[in-house]
């Protein structure tokens, strides 16, 4: 496993973690008030930060622990760029198809704290798709 | 990447192999790219940018159509 395959694995595995952390408080809290949803997202989104920095660091021991040797990031090649435009153009699909969803949900009256949930659940799922994208394009091509 | 792999294959293990057992990564060190793009393309996974193509030949000494076999519309 590659460095740039590790930290794709890692911010996949944060959105999933992110989003169902999200959804248990959405659930749990369905009456909850605009300025209440935004700052459980504004933590859920300083979470994921903080997740991924903790996850990149515990991974990249555990694969060099694994492999027996350290685990670098190499310098970028024409093969990584592509991946990486590849795999950015399906996450802006997702995310596209997010925002275009919040907006139809407040258009037909929905409640703005679904559409900000929709809106959120979308760039968690795009970013989530870019990872996804990235591990698809690096082990199949 | 994927649309191109099915028509072009290529000679780079051979050549590796005439070249002194040349390892992948001292390859990618040659060209100027990393190991696993010089796995993908061995595999016929990636299809290289011309400027890497050129590259590669160039690491072995030998014209680009000795390392890269196009076999898309009837040749």
């Amino acid at each position: 496993m590659t460095f740039k395959e590790m930290n794709a694995g890692v911010m996949l595995l944060s959105a999933v973690v992110i989003s169902v952390w999200v959804l248990m408080g959405a659930v749990g809290d369905p009456g909850a008030t605009v300025p209440e949803v935004a700052a459980r997202l504004c933590w859920a989104m300083l979470a994921s930060v903080a997740f991924n920095i903790v996850a990149m660091i515990v991974f990249a021991i555990l694969v060099s622990i694994a492999q027996g040797q350290e685990l670098k990031d190499e310098r970028a090649d024409e093969r990584d760029h592509a991946v990486s435009a590849r795999a950015m153009r399906n996450g802006y699909v997702v995310a596209s198809a997010g925002g275009a969803a919040a907006i139809f949900l407040w258009a037909f009256g929905f409640d703005f704290t679904v559409g900000i949930y929709v809106l959120f659940g979308g760039l968690m799922l795009a970013g989530a798709t870019d990872a996804a994208s990235r591990l698809y394009y690096y082990r199949i091509g | 990447m994927g649309k191109g792999q099915a028509a072009i294959s290529n000679t780079i293990r051979v050549l590796r192999f005439n070249a002194g057992e040349m390892t992948q990564a001292a390859l990618a060190e040659k060209v100027g790219v990393t190991r696993q793009t010089i796995v993908a393309i061995e595999q016929g996974r990636y299809s290289p940018s011309l400027e890497v193509a050129f590259r590669i030949a160039a690491a072995f000494g030998v014209p680009l159509e000795q390392v890269f076999q196009w076999h898309g519309q009837d040749q």
